[in-house]
């Protein structure tokens, strides 16, 4: 398996007005090639700052950051990302929005929107490429940020909880999709999330982080096949997985 | 919208009956249909119009150039936080300053002629553009602007894709200020000292006493800052389709 991501002995120190903010603390992290990770860890532990220096939006301090063997450069294309809003342009149909990576490059080819399309198709939202995202649920405006994510075909899919402003509900058909969507398309998937029982339905591998500053503090290899579904809920090992996971937290608040 | 018309009704109707049945001096309140005839005075009106288009130039002129440089100037600021950070006090407080208090200033260095005017209106326009556009600017989601970023967005395809689009409707709600300041400002500049202009005729009636050409006048003005106001709000409503709740 080669390694797409290699996080070595990263550190990162935001310097403000009122003194330095010490977010992430010696973490080392390997993605490989098409695997699904997830990180979990209480609010405020540093998830977003890993998530935002991997996207290259966030110089890191100390240690190396690489992604297929080059240090990561802000802007080369090579990454998705969703939010935990949709973020979508409401001056723009589904469609554009849909484009926009492509289309702050170049003007999107017939091939670019079959591709849009396609992405529209493999999420139901097909009929929807002519609305304004305010003509959308929550859910349906989400998956057109998937869509979006995904378009230019990044080698890194990066979703910093993005199902966090969802009702459970939305949230258990969000995550069947994203298994799907991850299954078809063969990204490289890193998902941030505060929910325990997402990151174990969703990843093959889950990385613990403990409060700030944040550092990885342990690694699970999740045994479930790659098609997942909502049965797997209910299945003893997954409760034994979570528990394990919420052990972590029960620990670090004490 | 047929109970403001039935209100406006009942008020013309009052203005016509009142003044009369309570004996207010003419000059004081004139009834309705003086104040009509006075707006309709075949000798007066073409001076109406002149006067009007004269003000409205200097309206238009000063709404153009105030807004322009109000736009810029947010935009440049917004991109620049060290120069804002030391500006934007001062435009705060310059922002609370009565600013046709200065008309008389400009009067004196400017003349009495069409510059002095547009100078007022420039200022009074540029003002709510200026800091709302700048709230607006700094008020784009900062996973908006990632996502740009990302995606490798020049400078110039933040501004004018996302930042500037995503403004709009506070760019919007400074040019209704705008607007109705750019009236205030015209008419208390000609009323500093002007050759024409609407405010210039208003001044002339009452030094005559003329009350019901003075009500004439402040229904033309009335009509066109309406109007003005009015042109606004389309503009917004066919610019910005995505506002809707
Ligand atoms: N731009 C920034 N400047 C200063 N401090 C920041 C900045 N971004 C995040 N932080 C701080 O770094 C810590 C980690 O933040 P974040 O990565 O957003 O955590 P999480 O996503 O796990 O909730 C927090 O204490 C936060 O206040
Ligand atoms: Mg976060």
């Amino acid at each position: 398996m080669s390694a797409l991501v290699e996080l070595s002995g990263l550190e990162k120190t935001y310097a403000t007005r009122t003194g330095d903010v010490h977010a992430l603390s010696a973490v080392d992290l390997d993605i490989s090639k098409g695997e699904f990770v997830a990180i979990v860890g209480p609010s405020g532990c540093g998830k977003t700052t890993l998530l935002k220096i991997l996207a290259g939006l966030e110089d890191h301090t100390a240690g190396t950051a690489s992604i297929g063997g080059h240090p990561i450069r802000t802007g080369n294309g090579d990454v998705g990302m969703v939010f935990q809003k949709a973020t979508l342009l409401p001056w723009q149909d589904i469609a554009a929005n849909v484009l926009l990576p492509l289309s702050l490059r170049r003007r999107p080819t017939s091939q670019d929107r079959e591709k849009a399309a396609a992405l529209l198709r493999m999420t139901d939202l097909e009929g929807f490429a002519r609305k304004r995202p305010h003509e959308l649920s929550g859910g349906m405006q989400q998956r057109a940020a998937i869509c979006r994510a995904l378009v230019h075909k990044p080698s890194l899919l990066l979703m910093d909880e993005p199902f966090g402003a969802l009702d459970a509900m939305t949230r258990d058909s969000l995550n069947v999709e994203v298994n799907r969507i991850w299954r078809e398309t063969g990204t490289t998937a890193v998902l941030i999330t505060h929910s325990i029982s997402e990151a174990v339905f969703l990843a093959e591998r889950i990385f613990v982080m403990s409060a700030r500053p944040g550092r990885i503090v342990d690694e699970i290899t999740v045994p479930f096949d790659r098609e997942r579904s909502l049965d797997l809920l209910g299945d003893p090992e997954f409760a034994a997985l979570t528990s394990r996971i919420r052990t972590h937290f029960e620990v670090t608040h004490a | 919208m047929v109970g403001a018309l039935a209100v406006l009704a009942v008020v013309l109707i009052l203005w016509q009956i009142l003044p009369g049945a309570l004996n207010v001096p003419r000059y004081v309140i004139p009834p309705l249909s003086e104040v009509l005839v006075a707006l309709t005075d075949p000798v007066a009106f073409p001076r109406y119009v002149q006067n009007a288009a004269a003000t409205m130039t200097e309206v238009g002129l000063g709404l153009l150039i105030g807004v322009v440089l109000g736009l810029a100037l947010a935009i440049t600021l917004t991109q620049l936080p060290r120069v804002y950070g030391i500006v934007f006090p001062y435009i705060v407080a310059i922002e609370s300053i009565p600013k046709v208090a200065i008309a008389p200033l400009f009067v004196i260095w400017f003349g009495f002629g069409l510059p002095s005017k547009v100078v007022v209106v420039v200022l009074l326009a540029f003002f709510p553009v200026l800091v709302n556009t700048i709230h607006g600017l700094r008020n784009v989601d900062r996973d908006l602007i990632n996502l740009f970023r990302v995606n490798g967005a020049s400078r110039m395809q933040i501004q004018v894709r996302l930042m500037i689009p995503a403004a709009m409707p506070q760019i919007f709600s400074g040019l209704e200020l705008a607007v109705a300041n750019a009236m205030i400002g015209a008419i208390v500049a000609e009323f500093v000292g002007a050759q024409q202009g609407l405010g210039v005729l208003i001044l002339q009636a009452q030094g005559r006493m003329e009350t019901p050409a003075v009500f004439a006048l402040l229904i033309i003005l009335s009509a066109l800052g309406i109007f003005l106001n009015l042109f606004v709000r389309l503009a917004r409503k066919w610019i910005i389709t995505w506002e809707r709740t």
